[in-house]
């Protein structure tokens, strides 16, 4: 094993939002840090839906909304309910926006940047093979036959972690506790986006469908406009997924770009890129128990720190925090004296402190109601049959009533109807 | 005396992900990675394995825009010593006439090398011409589609093993001499975090302009070039039948298959 001279304060794992974004702090802080990616360029390896929201990343970068490669505010919210070829949608547009859309991959480069224009240094296309220790304590890397040492290291290694399990600070992922991402982008000129969805330029829509779109899987579906192509993608857990599709999975992704509701928007459009990754679902199954060890702190995906809010997930802001949070919590470790376990503590203390934590907590039921099979199956059939008998009108015409109590006949009871709801907002 | 090996490379699209343009007959690049051309990554190879066998030093050089360091920085990152990018606005859109001038121009001011190594071809044009018009600038003997090379000290030649379609050839060449390397010879190594460390803390990637060398700006850049792709013309589509057979049983489709045939004459039993 060679140990290589150089050393450094801190040495990031992974150069995703979360890794970039403590590298960034941590150099800014003026401590010498070392990015490594595992990727041919940061964020190759990250995926997402495709929206972030902004407000947490104002707090870390200056200028955030003026720099970054932002491709277009989402002023257009769908959320729709989906039953065989119908969907019942509500619809809602402001001009006040939180979120935007990007390409994750432009988003990470960005991040990891800033970080080298702070002073860190970043080097792609290394993979780190464990973590490096020390008389007990993690004061390094191992990358094949070498040893390259620092003060502390952050683990931001995402949702697969090897290094984690490597040290037995995390168990193998089960199928249950994640979520499975499947995702095209598809190519399509801006002017056509915006006569397609209503948008004016630089206006986006964030489109989530529930119901008839995972092939009875509990999960949903996306859509996300970008700048020049669109983003759709289906969420299935990962447990369910396994058991019960016997086919290969961008199968789902190709029925639903065929949907009979949405075929009209793609049926121009050229596949630009097929992405698969894991999301994490469960936060209390994922979560290590602690986040900090004797010179290690770990941050975004790899903690499990992503809020599943049901119609909404945040990862990217969650996970640049919590990076956000650990190159904090170094540069008070260092002052008092180096980043023992001890001094490290505060670093779990601040994100328990932060909205981080606190929405975690907020929505943790969340992932218990993805298992709740009628929400996915019986009410978007109800809420269509519903609809239709409003709408589709012929010599009789239906009241509300009588057109409610028809579309659930024989499906679900009333008390299972409002037991639910009071359930899932409550959950929610 | 151990070598000094001078190794070509170039920063190309990543030709697996570009289309053609079907208007104009051009390469669309925008958005696309670039990547170092992988041939040329087989004579880093090469030249790094006789690094490891005999001794010397490897420096890369490339002709390219800026943003080619990137490229520069992997090779350093699997070994190479230290590496030089020629790069000017007066050298864009050079043929492989006027790059091969640049390229012997920098290698006649590193002055000091024994062999230099180039790639197979490029994948985003594949003419193979680079090594050769290397040569030919320098007055060196050339090699190519070489598989091999041994080394010898006493008389400072190189034994060139040389792939032909049905044999091999084997050549004694004097140094210095220039090889090219036959694609898929041997696998890259990958990257060390101590070299590429190097590559980005410490001073060993050079960038040369035409200032820096003693060039005529005649024979660089656009000006240089007297190759000219007057049109591009696209092999026109057959249409072709489309007949998919959706049963599991696979006597049937053997059957299905041969009877498709039948019919359509392709076939007769």
């Amino acid at each position: 094993m060679k140990h290589i001279e150089k050393r450094f304060d801190a040495i990031v794992v992974g150069a995703g939002p979360a890794g970039a974004t403590a590298a960034y702090q941590l150099a800014k802080m003026g401590y010498k840090t070392l990015l490594l990616e595992r990727g041919r360029t940061p964020g190759s390896k990250s995926m997402f839906g495709g929206r972030v929201y902004i407000r947490p990343l104002k707090d870390i970068y200056e200028d955030f909304e003026k720099k970054a490669p932002i491709h277009r505010w989402v002023k257009k919210e769908r959320i729709s309910l989906v039953y065989d070829e119908s969907a019942t949608t509500i619809e809602y547009t402001s001009n006040k926006t939180t979120s935007f859309t990007t390409y994750l991959t432009q988003l990470s480069h960005w991040m990891a940047n800033q970080a080298v224009e702070q002073g860190a240094i970043l080097l792609t296309e290394i993979r780190v093979d464990r973590l490096y220790k020390e008389d007990g304590r993690y004061r390094g890397v191992v990358v094949e036959d070498e040893v390259v040492k620092s003060d502390v290291v952050i683990d931001a290694e995402g949702i697969n972690r090897l290094l984690l399990e490597r040290e037995g600070i995390v168990e193998k992922l089960s199928p249950d506790h994640v979520a499975l991402g499947v995702k095209e982008v598809i190519k399509l000129e801006p002017d056509t986006i915006n006569n397609l969805f209503g948008l004016d330029n630089n206006e986006g829509l964030s489109w989530i469908l529930m119901g008839d779109v995972t092939d009875g899987i509990p999960g949903g579906a996306f859509i996300y406009t970008n700048r020049d192509s669109v983003s759709l993608g289906i969420v299935v857990l990962l447990g369910e997924a396994a058991r019960r599709i016997d086919r290969h999975i961008y199968i789902l992704v190709e029925e639903l770009r065929n949907h009979p509701l949405l075929y009209k928007y793609f049926k121009d459009g050229r596949i630009m890129e097929y992405s698969t990754h894991l999301i994490p679902e469960d936060p209390s199954r994922l979560m290590p128990k602690k986040l900090y060890y004797d010179g290690l702190m770990i941050v975004g995906d790899a903690a499990g720190l992503l809020l599943n809010q049901g119609y909404t997930y945040r990862g990217v802001d969650f996970a640049a925090y919590s990076g956000y949070i650990a190159a904090k919590a170094y540069e008070k470790a260092h002052g008092n004296g180096g980043a023992s376990e001890e001094n490290l503590k505060i670093y779990q203390k601040m994100l328990e402190e932060s909205f981080v934590m606190k929405m975690l907590r907020k929505f943790s039921s969340v992932s218990r109601l993805m298992k709740k099979e009628r929400l996915f199956s019986t009410y978007p059939q109800l809420i269509n049959l519903l609809a239709s008998k409003l709408m589709h009108i012929e010599y009789d015409s239906y009241k509300l009533k009588e057109a409610f109590d028809e579309a659930r006949k024989g499906r679900v009871g009333l008390i299972h109807i409002i037991k639910d709801l009071w359930e899932v907002s409550r959950k929610l | 005396m151990p070598l000094k090996i001078i190794v070509g490379i170039k920063w190309v699209p990543n030709t697996t992900s570009v289309n053609i343009d079907p208007k104009t007959g051009t390469l669309i690049r925008e958005g696309i990675p670039s990547v170092v051309n992988p041939h040329d990554l087989t004579a880093v190879e090469m030249a790094l394995k006789l690094k490891d066998r005999y001794g010397g030093t490897v420096t890369a050089i490339s002709m390219a825009p800026p943003s080619a360091l990137a490229g520069l920085e992997h090779v350093i990152g699997m070994g190479v010593d230290r590496g030089i990018l020629a790069s000017d606005r007066a050298f864009a859109g050079a043929d492989t006439l006027a790059t091969s001038y640049v390229l012997s121009k920098v290698i006649e001011k590193i002055g000091e090398y024994d062999l230099i190594i180039m790639g197979h071809e490029t994948i985003d044009s594949s003419t193979a011409h680079i090594g050769a018009q290397v040569a030919s600038w320098l007055r060196l003997p050339y090699v190519y589609y070489a598989v091999d090379i041994e080394y010898n000290e006493q008389d400072r030649s190189i034994i060139v093993r040389r792939m032909l379609e049905n044999a091999y050839e084997t050549y004694k060449v004097y140094l210095p001499a220039v090889v090219s390397i036959a694609m898929h010879t041997y696998e890259p190594r990958r990257v060390k975090v101590s070299n590429k460390l190097r590559a980005k803390t410490e001073d060993v990637i050079q960038v040369w302009t035409s200032k820096d060398l003693d060039i005529d700006i005649n024979c660089a850049g656009l000006r240089g070039s007297p190759t000219v792709v007057s049109a591009i013309d696209f092999v026109p589509k057959v249409p072709r039948k489309n007949l998919v057979f959706k049963e599991r049983d696979p006597k049937k489709a053997a059957k299905w298959l041969i009877d498709q045939l039948i019919q359509e004459g392709l076939l007769e039993l």
